[in-house]
């Protein structure tokens, strides 16, 4: 199958997925489908030279993060997963202006200019990672900084502590 | 064949429907879900400019990466910051938020 | 591949505030819990070495890191000091509340020290991941600071609100940047995240291409998320309330400072040759915020949100010193962030000693406060008063320089909408002062205040005052930072 219809196949699951997170009324049904429109994305960043990103993304959203967040809704042991109403009352407005802004941006990027790409090789990890530790060594120190904030920040509020006003 | 445009409009795509997500949902763990959508989409437009244009330095690619470390550290956060709100007050939905009015 | 690492030790004030950061998280684990309160005393002796230190060590040094990632000048060495004084300012106001319910205080004074650590990478950012990685991590650091009181229910409320609303905004950021970046490397233009080279790309071209337009329009609309201008501000006087008094004075003041300092470098060395194109935006969100921000504050019955929704009438003042940018709006930005930083914080303390000796914070509940406690009510006056732009105050000194730059800049009429907001502001601080000196209160005990933050107190009144009457050494300062970014 040439790329093209592969792309398109990703995209379908990608957008199909997206659609359905934002649509559905079960909680757990709309983790779910993000990790299809997730998937869908590892399948684009194959087609388009980046393995490793394709990798990463697989493992982190797949393996970790739809976990973390299925594991967090079991905790909060939601009697009713899909009762209620899921849209607040300002869904009209919302639909319309995300369809303005599909509009705007697909208007704005129609002229992009970009050549074909059949014979064209990804960075592969050693590209990337000589790049992540020499050139951005600073933003990467400074992102090791920030998980500790956020690991440390996600303990000491969720923790159950002695009585805390 | 594949040309950038195909790329972007699916990002712009991916993107406006978090957007509608974030807009439109109650639950604060179905915004979080739209917010994620969001920044794929970015990672997808960067990826896509890295692969078409910037093929020497593949600057997109590593920028994405950053986005992916940021975007796994904000759900952690969020869902222990949701998780504390659930126990003390047995919802999450946004719009039953409202102990401050105006 | 030149040699990267060649100006590294540059970078040595950074890492030792980093160091700083996790003595104080460690130090927290082994001290008895007696002594843990001796952190804030730490944290704040390791800022003020850390200042003499910074300014000893970078004073006349220019140097740009990693090719442009990092930019060490005047403008990023004022704001290092700023934000490691206003990290002192921090911890010392925070002492009483940290004293009192939290029993691990080394975690709360990491955060406020690694607050500070993405304050500083913001300011010093020469280019847009790593300003948005610094973002980032003030970020998340103030989303922990928020949450804080864990079974306060407003405090979950606000941190989960601010936390949503904060993704959000970095999704809109992100995406942004991920558009100005196509645009800037199609033409070939090396390294195209910094600021030079998209100043490089603005200037080379003709007319700005739509998919550069509104990717920075997603960077204007990020960036006013993080602000609270207006139409971004919703939600944003929902966590000032809900947060702990000390992280709302850190919200109002700290984050303000710094997300403008970024945006004060970027406007000035990546967008400045398309001034044209944003200028009138920017103008209309600097009016929309003044007067917005300022309408709905008369409406307020509660301190916090009051004092919430006046910071957002200040955010208009201070979009509207990027609205004319030039060297002396610059100035005039930057005198009005410092000027405006104290006179804020020192309203805020007054608040906080008041609640902390009465545990109320609606306007109402003011009454008298002339007779219970003269110092805390002549304190938060001298603020309020400044913040209003009274002579002899710094909000005079500051506003006056602030509106002088537009009208310089041909926008008379956003000139007179500030006018016509602060007139609109000082009518509602009148009715605090009035609170506090004509009306009666309804229990006439005094007041106690505690030394610490007395202390506090009468040094922010001080600074107020001291500002307005004799800005000058601060000005001189000042001009080096702007002719830093602005040659």
């Amino acid at each position: 199958m040439t790329p093209l219809v592969l792309f398109y196949i990703a995209g379908a699951f990608a957008l199909g997925g997206a659609v359905g997170v934002v649509g559905t009324r079960n909680v757990v049904h709309a983790a779910l489908f993000l990790l299809v429109a997730l998937m869908g994305v590892a399948g684009i960043y194959l087609l388009l030279f980046a393995e490793f990103l394709a990798l990463v993304q697989v493992l982190l959203y797949g393996g970790a993060i739809i976990i973390v967040v299925l594991f967090a809704l079991m905790l909060t042991r939601l009697q009713e997963f899909s009762s209620g109403v899921m849209e607040n009352k300002q869904w009209p407005i919302a639909a319309l202006v995300s369809l303005g802004a599909f509009i705007l941006i697909s208007v704005a990027v129609a002229r992009s200019q970009g050549g074909a790409i059949t014979d064209r090789a990804g960075p592969g990890v050693l590209l990337l990672g000589e790049s992540l530790f020499t050139q951005w060594a600073i933003p990467f120190e400074v992102a090791s900084v920030l998980l500790l904030v956020a690991l440390i920040g996600a303990i000491v509020i969720a923790r159950s502590g002695e009585g805390e006003p | 064949m594949i040309t950038l445009v195909h790329v972007q409009v699916l990002s712009a795509g991916l993107f406006c429907i978090g957007l509608y997500g974030v807009l439109a949902r109650r639950n604060a763990v179905l915004v979080l879900l739209a917010i994620e959508l969001m920044l794929n989409a970015v990672n997808v437009n960067l990826v896509g400019i890295a692969a078409f244009v910037d093929h020497s330095k593949f600057l997109g690619q590593i920028i994405a990466v950053f986005v992916i470390t940021v975007a796994a550290a904000e759900v952690g956060l969020a869902l222990a910051i949701i998780l504390r709100l659930y126990r003390n007050k047995g919802t999450t939905n946004v719009d039953q938020l409202n102990l401050m009015k105006w | 591949m030149e040699n990267l690492t060649a100006n590294l030790y540059l970078l040595w004030p950074e890492f030792l505030l980093a160091g700083l950061a996790f003595v104080v998280l460690t130090a927290d684990f082994f001290l008895p819990a007696e002594r843990k309160n001796y952190l804030a005393l730490v944290s704040i002796l390791g800022l003020a070495a850390l200042i003499i230190f910074t300014t000893a060590f970078l004073l006349n040094r220019n140097a740009a890191l990693y090719g442009g990632l990092i930019l060490i000048d005047r403008f990023s060495l004022l704001f290092k000091v700023t934000f490691l004084g206003l990290g002192i300012l921090m911890v010392w106001s925070s002492a009483d509340f940290v004293k009192r319910y939290l029993s691990h205080p080394g975690e709360y004074y990491a955060m406020v020290l690694f607050s500070i650590l993405g304050m500083v990478v913001m300011a010093s950012a020469g280019e847009l991941l790593t300003a948005y990685i610094g973002l980032e991590l003030l970020s998340f650091s103030l989303y922990v600071l928020v949450s804080h009181a864990r079974e306060d229910l407003k405090s979950n409320e606000a941190g989960t609100k601010y936390i949503l609303l904060g993704a959000f905004a970095s999704a809109l950021l992100l995406y942004g940047i991920s558009m100005v970046y196509g645009v800037v490397v199609q033409v070939g233009i090396p390294a195209p995240t910094t600021f030079e080279a998209i100043a490089t790309y603005v200037a080379r071209v003709n007319s700005l291409p739509v998919s550069f337009l509104v990717g920075m329009a997603l960077i204007i609309a990020g960036l006013g998320f993080k602000v609270a201008a207006v139409p971004f501000h919703m939600w944003t006087p929902d966590v000032y309330e809900g947060a702990p008094l000390p992280v709302t004075a850190y919200l109002a003041v700290g984050s303000k400072v710094a997300a403008f300092a970024l945006i004060l470098r970027l406007f000035a060395q990546a967008f400045l040759p398309a001034i044209e194109e944003w200028q009138t935006i920017i103008a209309i969100l600097a009016a929309a915020t003044m007067v917005l921000g300022n309408l709905v504050a008369l409406a307020q019955r509660n301190i916090k949100r009051l004092l919430a929704y006046s910071s957002i009438g200040q955010v208009g003042y201070l979009l509207m010193g990027i609205a004319a940018l030039s060297a002396s709006a610059s100035n005039a930005l930057i005198l009005h962030l410092v000027g405006y930083g104290v006179t804020n914080l020192a309203a805020f303390v007054a608040v906080i000693a008041f609640y902390n000796a009465t545990g109320k914070d609606e306007v109402a509940d003011f009454a008298g406060l002339a007779d219970r406690n003269p110092f805390i009510a002549m304190a938060l006056t001298v603020s309020l008063f400044s913040l209003a732009g009274l002579p002899i105050f710094a909000g005079f000194i500051t506003k006056f320089y602030l509106f002088l730059a537009a009208a310089q800049a041909d926008m008379l009429w956003l000139t007179g909408i500030a006018v016509f907001a602060s007139l609109i502001s000082l009518y509602y601080y009148l009715i605090v002062i009035r609170q506090m000196y004509v009306e009666e209160a309804q229990v006439k005990t005094p007041l106690s205040l505690s030394w610490v933050t007395g202390g506090l107190l009468g040094l922010l009144t001080l600074g107020t005052v001291l500002i307005g009457v004799y800005p000058k050494p601060l000005v001189d300062v000042i001009q080096t930072a702007t002719k830093a970014i602005l040659p």
